[in-house]
């Protein structure tokens, strides 16, 4: 009996420092910020309670609440299939044996380790700058150009989205684990059924791949709803021109440490918090009607 | 269960006991050397260091922003400041603009904000206006902050009220930077100093046969409140709590003026102007794509020796009409109310503002000194366009009338619409006048929020 009480002890002493990190770096700022979203907190004074205020502004009195939320809903559906259809895609490249394979895994993986940061963000409003690589690749083949493609209204959201799905490199390595997880002897049954690749992909590959999807565009459509870094680095911290590119959490940041107004923006984040909440429960609510388990026995 | 939460609770107890005990530790350490390191030096200084009380070891936080030039020389005055004053070490904090406010911010939360902070006009009523920052009349008044060669009308620029919450480090004034070789080569006269808006809008045929523009932008937040100066209106009323005009004509006139350059292509195209950087180096003027730069005067020299080609200096269009032009503090040292070292602070502030050697490595970059005495020992030492600058903020003293109190709380945020709004009429989003209205609305919800 008292072994077993100090085993306890131990096992709470390890996980100690994960514990009060929790407390102090997670819970303590969730509920604080929770606090602050019914204050007018604007940092250099004590927050007064302003009840419900911050939330009816945001929804009532703010054009560019509005406009942050439809930018990022753009981008969010815009962005997040066409990555996972390309990763998909290069993932059912990279699974045929051919040699160095090794070799263009990594090649392609390259973009998502240096994923988010800022120098691929600096990078890309080099690419798509008025003298940038895109320009001189449409000189090349005959398109006179001289457009900023990121200070362009039309174009410069479409510019991150381009730059998100080119990171598609860690959804691309999940799919490529579930692709070897497909037994090869369906494909031969099939083709024996005179099968071509077309109906193979959506008959095998597609409906025993659907649980990988779901988990993929979960991630993805949570991590999507987070972007900041492209949008604050490519922007200049502006959210673009006419505001084409202000996503949710640019905007947020923008009340926040540009404006002072830490209770409003403390509001924002709670209903961030809660919209993406109800978007993965709606996909997990979805998903019984298009994602297939093996171990059910449902075929 | 009870007894795991139990033993939790204790366990987390006893861990931030530990925590706290050796962050004391940590900090006993840390100071020890630093406490040491000023005693050795000023042993080895004692004989001029011998008047007593002010031996004890200080530390001093220096918070500015700016480029790489500044940063470079403002760390030498520092390094001549402790060599000077063995018993003060000083940690300079330094950022870009935007960085700076985004550090200041959260540094104030937790009440932890730098000794010294190099202050904002446009942030200046919200950190003094809400108890940030200490009132320096107490040091100018003993003395502790030498103000004997500083004229009344440079000190209020860093007032609120009656309480002189910075120290003014320079002053600025507003101009043209003009590529005069570049305008009389595409067959353009230099225009005179009395020149108006309607003169610079006729240059830019000329500039543009030779496919060049008139300047890169106007900054909007600087040029439509001088536009309303011109008017004989402000951009603030007295209070704070809403814009100082009523009739959208002002703003109308200018922005039709602003929009008739865009269309005629003698500015640059809004999607490349989203990547600039701001600096002089990817500046149009300096790259020799158009003919001017419009802004303060500080700025002009950075702007000749990115370029190294020679430019003139022109007034500000309209500067006479009501007496628009003004001087304006470049920037200024304020002193933290949570600072524990305020007269050490108020010393380095009065170093920098009339120590004339200081000031021979500094050489006006904050904006023309305010002290006389250290203007008149610089003179012999200035670069041609260093005198310049001298020379126009001189004559603008003498033309000029009171600038406008500092910009009310929230005025950050109504500068942004303003550039918002300015886009959206230059790309046909909204017409002047729905620009002008829209405008004028907003920002007085702002700025009646802000005030409370």
């Amino acid at each position: 009996m008292k072994l077993r009480e100090n085993n306890h002890v131990v096992g709470y002493l390890f996980a100690a420092p994960f514990i009060l990190g929790f407390l102090v770096f997670i819970v303590y700022p969730v509920f604080s910020s929770l606090y602050y979203s019914f204050t007018d907190y604007n940092l250099l004074e004590s927050p007064n309670w302003v009840g419900l205020d911050n939330y009816r502004t945001m929804f009532t009195d703010d054009e560019k609440y509005m406009k942050s939320i439809s930018v990022t809903l753009n981008y969010v559906f815009a962005s997040v299939p066409l990555r996972l259809a390309f990763a998909l895609g290069v993932a059912m490249l990279l699974n045929k044996a051919i040699s160095g394979i090794g070799l263009y895994r990594s090649a392609y993986y390259l973009p998502s380790l240096i994923g988010g940061s800022v120098a691929v963000s600096i990078l890309w409003s080099q690419v798509f700058g008025d003298q940038g690589l895109v320009n001189s690749a449409l000189g090349l083949i005959g398109i006179d150009s001289d457009t900023s493609w990121i200070g362009n209204p039309a174009t410069a959201l479409w510019t991150l989205i381009a730059l998100s799905v080119w990171q598609f490199g860690s959804s691309m390595l999940i799919f490529l684990a579930g692709l070897k997880n497909i037994p090869k002897d369906y494909y031969e049954a099939a083709s024996v059924d005179g099968a071509n690749k077309v109906r193979q992909f959506f008959k095998i590959t597609l409906p025993l791949l659907s649980p990988i999807i779901l988990f993929n565009l979960i991630m993805q459509t949570i991590s999507a709803f987070m972007t900041f870094t492209p949008a604050y680095i490519i922007s200049r911290g502006e959210g673009g021109p006419l505001d084409q590119t202000l996503l949710y959490s640019l905007y947020l940041y923008k009340r926040a440490f540009v404006f002072y107004e830490m209770g409003y923006a403390s509001a924002m984040a709670w209903v961030a918090l809660i919209v993406i909440g109800i978007v993965t429960l709606l996909i997990f609510q979805s998903s019984r009607y298009w994602v297939h388990y093996e171990s059910k026995g449902d075929k | 269960m009870k007894k795991a939460l139990t033993g939790l609770v204790s366990l987390a107890l006893v861990m931030s006991m530990i925590g706290c005990g050796s962050n004391n530790d940590k900090d006993a350490a840390s100071s020890a050397p630093a406490a040491s390191s000023p005693a050795a030096s000023s042993a080895e200084a004692s004989p001029s260091a011998s008047e007593g009380d002010n031996k004890d070891p200080v530390t001093l936080r220096v918070a500015w922003w700016g480029g790489q030039a500044r940063h470079d020389y403002t760390l030498k005055v520092i390094e001549m400041y402790e060599s000077l004053n063995p018993h003060v070490t000083i940690e300079p904090e330094y950022a870009s603009f935007d960085d700076h406010w985004k550090k200041l911010a959260p540094n104030a939360a937790a009440g932890n904000l730098p000794d010294v902070i190099q202050m904002d006009i446009s942030y200046l009523s919200q950190y003094g206006g809400r108890g940030q920052l200490e009132d320096l009349t107490a040091f100018t008044q003993d003395g502790t902050i030498d103000v004997s060669s500083i004229s009344e009308a440079s000190l209020s620029g860093g007032k609120i009220g009656d309480q002189l919450f910075a120290m003014n480090l320079g002053s600025n004034a507003l101009l043209a930077v003009v590529d005069k070789a570049m305008l009389e080569k595409a067959g353009g006269t230099m225009p005179t100093q009395d020149w108006k808006w309607e003169d610079f809008t006729k240059l830019g045929p000329i500039m543009k046969a030779q496919g060049k523009i008139l300047t890169q932008d106007l900054r909007h937040d600087v040029f439509f409140p001088f536009y309303l100066r011109g008017q004989g209106q402000h951009m603030y009323a007295a209070d704070g709590s809403s814009l100082g005009y009523a009739d959208d004509k002002p703003f109308i006139d200018f922005y039709t003026m602003y929009q008739t350059w865009y269309d005629n292509g003698n500015l640059l195209s809004l999607d490349k102007l989203a990547q600039k950087k701001g600096t002089p180096e990817d500046g149009e003027l300096e790259l020799g794509n158009a003919v001017s730069t419009w802004g303060w005067s500080n700025q002009f020299i950075l702007s000749s020796s990115v370029a190294k080609r020679p430019f003139e200096i022109l007034p500000v269009p309209g500067w006479n009409d009501n007496k628009a032009l003004f001087l304006k503090p470049s920037m200024y040292f304020s002193i933290a109310k949570n600072s524990k070292v305020k007269e050490e602070a108020a010393k380095f502030i009065s170093f920098w503002v009339n120590d004339i050697e200081a000031n021979k490595i500094i050489m006006g970059e904050r904006g023309v000194p305010v002290s006389s005495k250290v203007k008149e020992a610089l003179k012999p030492s200035l670069t041609p366009d260093q005198a310049k600058v001298f020379d126009y903020v001189a004559w603008a003293e003498q033309n000029s009338s009171q600038m406008d109190p500092p910009n009310p709380v929230g005025a950050v945020e109504v500068d942004k619409l303003l550039k918002d709004t300015a886009e959206q009429i230059l790309y046909k989003k909204l017409t002047v006048e729905e620009g002008a209205a829209k405008f004028r609305e907003e920002a007085n919800k702002i700025l009646a929020k802000n005030k409370k």
